[in-house]
């Protein structure tokens, strides 16, 4: 069972995005109202707001945290165009007696000529990347050559994926026999029903990323995507929230069978796929172990999706938005939210009994 | 002339008509302006100078203005601008100072009809009075601006505006006398016409040049003015001091700035350099513009609403030599795209959730998205000018928190936390970890470490040591498979609360499992003296489920021989967690529409319970009887830590593997373990479990991973007394040769732990100057620094 902390986060305008750190201690929030908001968890468990400052001309999509291993390093992205990445500095000053932490601005990347969708830090075993997604269509992949200068990024790649893009997630797989892999999803809302999520891989002999998969079955407006943490899994696990919630696993293929220069085949499955929410689903998100995924929607709820040990997916919880739970049958869906543990669910919500069957 | 104004009455009545289009120009366009009838277009620039008819389907070229043979400095617009009462009356400013009036009248193929050579620069703008047939108003870079009667040959009145640059000039619509200019500085002015020798009111509107204002045409105090620091800012000049009501935050600086017809609070915006885009703002969201024209491909200079009470019609030109009539209904809406929602998932499985409060609020919030397709198009909700601002959209944040003790992960970190991973005997090792596992309430991972100790560890192969601390431990050594087992133990726990679940729950299931039971009970009864009603039931859990997982966990798996009986031990622990998942007290509520997993498993069950309890109890003879060697289960164990991997539990996976070490090392790929390895150090990273991950880190034989604390292992430090940086080893100063490590505090050598401020290289023990700190913040040696320490 969950509780609802309610936060005044006093934002003029619509939140797009929240994001917690590697820790889960911080939390960043960004708005339309251009500016991101830092909260630190205090030692009772509340969320106080430490730095609120104006980041972009225009509305703030994304927010997210890179790896505390290159300091507590923020990164951003707007309808302005641009990205930026934002350092808290150290040191005595007024603003921390007052319990606010200062940021400072290291750089902005100017390469996109239309509103930057997306942001991702890289995984740390590849040092400090940074990749963002733009609506004209390019996903851009800058790298810190020394991580101790946030100053200096430089444009490593530049994927074009023909489509408007609106989200991308890294495949946080830190195995070698992995190679550094990203997934994009796109929101463009023509007509022509064009597969909206494709992957590209890096592939070391071309030192390019070229693409590796289209999920052909998906031609609706893809709003988030996200790759399941990869806790020594062979094989991925990828939510895509669309029209609905999506799941697929990709298996690679042996690369002893394919030709070893080429992209990794995948098997791709679906293994799930919800339409609880009625419409829209806007965001997708995974726990830490990769077991429970999350997902929000046009209905205004946060439910929470996990596989029982069948590998058939339910939904384990819904969470109304203002903390009350869902009222009905469905409620004890929420009683035991088991995260993390491997237990499977015995029990089931009647919503998604009978999604979720395995399908390929 | 009479043929024109007959058009234009025609057309007065009328509604517009008309489509998103573009036509094609010559040249690149600089201003825009439109005819009283909402007919026509003047576009001018600095080669280009023609009046198109706005048609239905298309633009008409109908008039090109620029005659004669030689170009003339004259023809080159910076603006344009149509006369609001007279169809036949245009001005223009040419780059070159000249304000030039055109009468369309003209019978000739040259229709100019007046110059005024005043201004020494550039004129930027020039504004016919809204109600005064012959009075044109001009602003030049040279800082003045003209108030021209176009009846006389030169100008009426000048205004100074006392500073570099008139970027605009534009007259009230509503006050008669009064207009406003914008300066290069920053400023904007508001004059009497009557009074040209100093402005009524001056204030400064912008941080940097101000492009553009423009008045709102009803309300009569409303000034819009745009800026290089992108800004629109509406200002309230009716008060004393001039009030900034709204202000509005585009990506770029902005050229122009017009109000929406018959819409208050709605104004579009252009740019001057970066974006090519109009907005249309609604400045009481001043965030994101309400709607967006993408159809330039250069800079957009000149916007203009086609008719003065129609809304929906925008024409706009732009240096990409294009001329556009946009419709607001095809112009892309932002807003409808932004995403209303936020979520992450936390460490501790707490959830952040910020959503758009009307999503949250109610369910009927919900509204239709534009490219739904399971809601007709016609739906699609259309910006109605007319429709009420709905108010600031806003988001409700909230964390969802797991409840007790607030943290879902916390058999994670206790786990960690608590496993021996090395430096006992194995057989302990096993043992600890499972009674771990078991006091978390983790009965899978418990018997997982119980039957690896029964697999490496049984009594001929374990060494005599080994052996005698299993045996130390109680556990009787002629049953070492049934204590392990813990039937007992586990039983009122587990399966009476089973059993509770199962009779309350599905009937059908109920009875099979029952049947089912009662032959097990036989079986065990025959097989071991242990044998009982709860273990039985337990036992029959995992039979249940031990098929299906096996086949879906390794479909090709095929060992030649005795396949049943390897597997369904490994699929044993699963049933556990199963049977330990509390249900939840709803549960019965609805148990036609919640297929209990075991019950919808129910038919399966039935075909195989006593092939597979058989087969387990079998093993366990083979096993103990036989001897297996354990190289035997190495096959197995390899595919339990990959199955442990798959479903998420790395901490299973490599616990294991640390405490088996050689055993199992050579079973399993190289690149796995090292993916295992890392995959759980990041884990324990972000838990901030250090010690734990650097025991790991120690413990692990791939040699990728126990590099990992090799790395940046050096200090640099500076000695405390002489404050020169330390060159030797130790902690003897190399110059003044004085022990560097004294605890400030207690004026000790610190052994261990010893922390220092970077800043002044005091410092001492932990503790000590923990307790320090908390009194002061100054450094306990004395030196009045302000010490830090993070």
């Amino acid at each position: 069972m969950f509780v609802a902390r309610s936060i005044a986060a006093d934002h003029k305008d619509l939140i797009h995005d929240v994001s917690f750190d590697f820790h889960g201690r911080r939390m960043a929030t960004c708005s339309s109202d251009q500016s991101v908001k830092v909260w630190d968890k205090s030692e009772n468990g509340d969320w106080h707001c430490t730095a609120s400052w104006k980041t972009h001309s225009g509305s703030v999509w994304r927010v997210t945290w890179a790896h505390p291993e290159f300091g507590q390093v923020l990164a951003s992205c707007s309808f302005d165009r641009t990205a930026a990445v934002w350092e808290e500095i150290v040191g005595e000053s007024n603003d921390k007696l007052r319990g606010q932490s200062h940021w400072v601005k290291r750089t902005t990347l100017v390469d996109s000529r239309t509103s930057v969708t997306d942001v991702k830090f890289a995984p740390k075993h590849m040092g400090l990347m940074l990749a963002t997604c733009s609506a004209d269509g390019i996903v851009r992949i800058y790298e810190a050559p020394d991580v101790m200068n946030l100053s200096q990024w430089s444009l490593q790649h530049e994927i074009s994926c023909k489509l408007s893009c609106s989200c991308i997630s890294w495949n946080p797989s830190s195995s070698r026999a992995h190679s550094p892999m990203i997934a994009v999803g796109s929101d463009d809302s023509s007509p022509n029903a064009m597969a909206k999520v494709q992957i590209f891989e890096y592939n070391e002999n071309t030192r390019k990323y070229a693409k590796a998969e289209t999920l052909m079955t998906v031609t609706d407006p893809v709003h988030d995507i996200a790759f399941a943490p990869n806790l020594g899994r062979s094989f991925h696990i990828l939510a895509v929230a669309t029209k609905d919630v999506r799941i697929f696993t990709l298996k690679p293929v042996r690369k002893e069978l394919t030709s070893s220069g080429g992209p990794t085949k995948f098997e791709i499955h679906i293994v799930a796929q919800f339409d609880n929410h009625n419409s829209q689903v806007w965001r997708v998100s995974w726990n830490i172990t990769g077991t429970v995924l999350a997902s929000s929607g046009d209905d205004g709820c946060v439910r929470l999706w996990k596989a029982n040990y069948m590998d058939n997916w339910k939904c384990t919880g819904i969470l109304k938005g203002n903390g009350s739970p869902v009222s009905g049958n469905s409620q004890q869906g929420n009683s035991n939210p088991s995260l993390g543990s491997n237990i499977p669910n015995l029990q089931n919500s009647l919503n998604g009994s009978s999604a979720g069957r395995k399908h390929s | 002339m009479e043929k024109m104004s007959r058009v234009s009455t025609a057309l007065g009545g009328n509604v517009l008509t008309g489509r998103t289009m573009h036509c094609h120009l010559d040249a690149p366009a600089n201003a825009i302006s439109v005819c009283r009838d909402a007919a026509q277009v003047v576009v001018a620039g600095r080669s280009i100078f023609k009046i198109y008819s706005i048609e239905d389907e298309q633009f008409v070229e109908k008039l090109n203005l620029r005659v004669g043979r030689k170009p003339s400095l004259n023809l080159s617009c910076a603006d344009v601008v149509w006369h609001q009462m007279d169809e036949n009356l245009l001005a223009t400013a040419a780059t070159n100072g000249v304000v030039v009036t055109w009468n369309l009248g003209r019978p000739s193929r040259n229709k100019q009809d007046q110059l005024f050579t005043e201004h020494k620069r550039t004129v930027n703008k020039v504004c016919f009075h809204p109600a005064e047939a012959h009075m044109l108003l001009s602003g030049s870079q040279d800082g003045f601006m003209k108030c021209f009667d176009l009846r006389r040959k030169d100008s009426v009145s000048t205004f100074s505006g006392q500073s570099e640059s008139v970027r605009d000039v534009q007259f009230s619509i509503r006050d008669y006398f009064t207009f406003a200019s914008t300066f290069e500085n920053g400023n904007v002015q508001l004059w009497d016409i009557r009074r040209p020798d100093r402005c009524e009111r001056m204030f400064t509107a912008h941080n940097g040049p101000v492009f553009c204002c423009d008045w709102h045409p009803e309300d009569r105090g409303w000034l819009a003015t745009g800026g290089r620091d992108k800004m629109v800012k509406v200002w309230d000049v009716t008060t004393p001091r001039a009030r900034e009501v709204h202000c509005v935050q585009t990506i770029a600086s902005v050229a122009r700035v017009k109000w929406r017809p018959e819409c208050r609070h709605h104004l579009a915006t252009c740019s001057m350099m970066v974006d090519h885009n109009i907005y249309v703002w609604d400045v009481r969201r001043p965030f994101v513009p309400a709607a967006m024209f993408e159809e330039h491909r250069d800079v957009t200079t000149g916007i203009a609403w086609r008719h003065p009470h129609d809304p929906s019609f925008l024409l706009s030109g732009s240096k990409d030599s294009t001329l556009c009539q946009h419709l607001f209904r095809d112009a892309s809406q932002p807003v409808e795209r932004a995403n209303p929602e936020g979520l992450c998932y936390g460490l501790f499985g707490d959830l952040a959730f910020a959503a758009k409060e009307s999503l949250v609020a109610s369910e009927s919030g919900r509204k239709p998205y534009a490219g739904d397709r399971r809601h007709p198009i016609f739906f699609k909700r259309k910006l109605d000018p007319a429709e009420p601002f709905a108010g600031l959209a806003s988001s409700a944040l909230s964390v969802f928190e797991t409840e007790a003790g607030g943290s879902c992960m916390s058999w994670f970190v206790d786990t960690a936390r608590r496993y021996a991973l090395a430096g006992r005997p194995l057989a302990e090792l096993c043992d600890h970890n499972a009674k771990v596992a078991r006091e978390l309430g983790r009965n899978q991972v418990a018997q997982t470490w119980t039957m690896l100790r029964i697999i490496y560890c049984s009594p001929g192969l374990v060494p005599s040591t080994n052996l005698n601390h299993s045996v130390g431990k109680g556990s009787s050594c002629g049953l070492p498979l049934i204590n392990s087992f813990n039937l007992k133990e586990m039983a009122p726990g587990l399966g009476s609360e089973t059993r509770l679940d199962r009779s309350k729950g599905d009937t059908r299931s109920d009875t099979v499992l029952l049947d089912s039971s009662a032959t097990l009970i036989t079986n065990e009864d025959n097989e071991e003296t242990e044998g009982s009603d709860v273990p039985a039931d337990y036992l029959l859990g995992d039979v249940e489920g031990d098929d299906e997982e096996l086949y879906l966990l390794d479909p090709d798996h095929t060992h030649p021989e005795e396949p049943e009986y390897v597997l369904p031990q490994e699929a044993f622990p699963l049933r556990h967690e199963i049977v330990d998942t509390p249900p939840g007290p709803e549960h019965l509520q609805d148990k036609a529409d919640s297929p209990h997993v075991s019950g919808s498993e129910a038919d399966a069950v039935s075909l195989a319970p006593v092939d597979s309890s058989f087969s387990l109890i079998s093993v366990s003879h083979t096993l103990y009887d036989n001897r297996l060697p354990p190289d035997f289960f190495s096959a197995l164990v390899r595919d339990m830590l990959r199955f442990y991997a798959e479903q998420g539990d790395v901490q299973m996976a490599v616990s294991v593997l640390i405490v088996l070490g050689e055993r199992v090392r050579k079973d399993i790929d190289e690149q796995a373990q090292e993916h295992w390895y890392t995959s759980y150090i990041d884990l324990l990273q972000r838990f901030r479990l250090w010690n734990v991950s650097n025991e790991v880190v120690k413990l692990s034989t791939s040699r990728a991973i126990s590099c990992l604390n090799q790395a940046s292992t050096s200090l640099h430090v500076n000695c405390s007394h002489c404050k020169r940086p330390m060159s030797g080893r130790g902690w003897v100063c190399g110059r003044c040769h004085r022990c560097a490590s004294m605890c400030a505090v207690c004026h000790h050598v610190v052994k261990g732990l010893f922390v220092w401020c970077q800043g002044c290289s005091h410092g001492g023990h932990l503790q000590h100057i923990m307790k320090w700190l908390e009194g002061s913040s100054h450094c306990p040696a004395g030196c009045g620094h302000l010490c830090e320490y993070s």
